[in-house]
């Protein structure tokens, strides 16, 4: 065998060995932490209702201690989701973030004061018409409200509210 | 036979330092960062412009992070000096009214989570700094409470960061960044003596 073959060899599989973590780093963290919010799969097109975050807070990296969170992971294998958050009389935000990590959609209290109602969709499934649609590159991903509460006695009214939010499967 | 072997040897040794670069790649955090007195921001988080080595980051290091119309994040993890911050120091951050609706400065100890003490005292945001008349505001940071006024603490966060955020960024935050008002860090002790 030829010295080039397996010089060639090396430097093929390095860079096929560089890529592969590259790109599938997010796809991987992105995951697991889909599994841990789902609680491995269990709760799935539900809000979860995370409580205020402290120290103990493991889910995800960097999380903020003045942000109150509510988690959905998504499932559109089966048909679209709809979301529904109600609105909160300070900073808040829905985001969705796609399988891989990217966010693909937000909107936030000042462009929908009275509060989030739209579909998640993949492309080509049929949605009622009328509703507002945000359409997702993936079957599933993580679905985001973040509402500003700095204080123990914000975090108690905002969790009281978020209550009525909805990540439900359209029947 | 044994060429066949050396080649799949050679092959499998590829793979493993392709990745093992890739990761060391990730970890360098080699893509194009702006640093801005010491708080390193990056134009492409958030973007769907991001090239793969900023997703990968992301996802390591503030994985659902938002887009920048909606929030734009900092980081800083030196001093004044270039010198790593570290939780056997003691600083203290100065700075005045922020371009957006929001924001906050959070310490994250060396895990990239809030720092295991029982504190409580990892962040301070603009909803207490607006209650001074001109919006300036200065926090200590290190590992005791030494006076009354605010405080976040680095007890047991190692070599610790600390992230800006910018909620619902003002235009200049997004188009010129260099023309912000960033806060200040100064160190003011190491281990007991003056820095």
């Amino acid at each position: 065998m030829k010295p080039w073959i397996y010089l060639a060899g090396f430097v093929g599989a390095a860079a096929i060995g560089h890529a592969a973590v590259v790109l599938g780093t997010p796809y991987l963290i992105t995951g697991v932490v889909m599994n841990r919010m789902s609680q491995h799969g269990q709760v799935v097109n539900r809000f979860q209702f995370g409580s205020r975050t402290t120290e103990a807070s493991r889910q995800v990296v960097r999380p903020s201690p003045d942000l109150v969170y509510s988690s959905c992971v998504f499932d559109l294998s089966k048909g679209p989701v709809r979301v529904v958050s109600k609105p909160w009389g300070d900073y808040m935000s829905i985001s969705v973030f796609q399988a891989n990590g990217d966010n693909i959609y937000a909107v936030n209290d000042r462009e929908a004061p009275r509060g989030v109602d739209f579909v998640l969709a993949k492309p080509g499934q049929g949605v009622a018409s009328g509703a507002a649609v945000i359409l997702s590159p993936s079957d599933r991903g993580i679905i985001l409200d973040r509402r500003l509460a700095p204080t123990a006695e914000r975090f108690a009214i905002a969790d009281q509210v978020r209550r009525s939010d909805l990540c439900a499967a359209i029947p | 036979m044994r060429q066949a072997l050396a080649l799949t040897a050679l092959i499998l040794l590829g793979l493993v330092v392709g990745g093992l670069s890739a990761l060391w790649a990730i970890n360098a955090n080699l893509t194009g960062t702006q640093n801005f007195g010491g708080w390193i921001g990056s134009r492409l988080v958030g973007s769907p412009a991001a090239d793969p080595y900023t997703r990968a980051i992301v996802a390591r290091t503030g994985l659902l992070a938002l887009t920048r119309k909606e929030a734009v994040y900092f980081t800083r993890a030196t001093d004044e000096k270039g010198r790593a911050l570290s939780d056997k120091c003691t600083y203290r951050l100065d700075g005045g009214p922020l371009p957006a609706r929001w924001w906050s400065v959070t310490l994250y100890a060396a895990d990239n989570y809030l720092a295991v003490n029982g504190d409580n005292a990892h962040s301070f945001d603009a909803t207490r700094a607006s209650r001074t008349p001109d919006a300036r505001w200065s926090v200590m940071v290190g590992r005791d409470h030494a006076d009354k006024g605010p405080w976040m603490s680095s007890r047991n966060s190692g070599r610790f960061t600390i992230s800006l955020r910018l909620y619902n960024p003002e235009a200049v935050v997004l188009d010129h960044p260099q023309d912000v008002a960033f806060p200040t860090l100064r160190t003011l002790s190491c281990g007991g003596a003056g820095a």
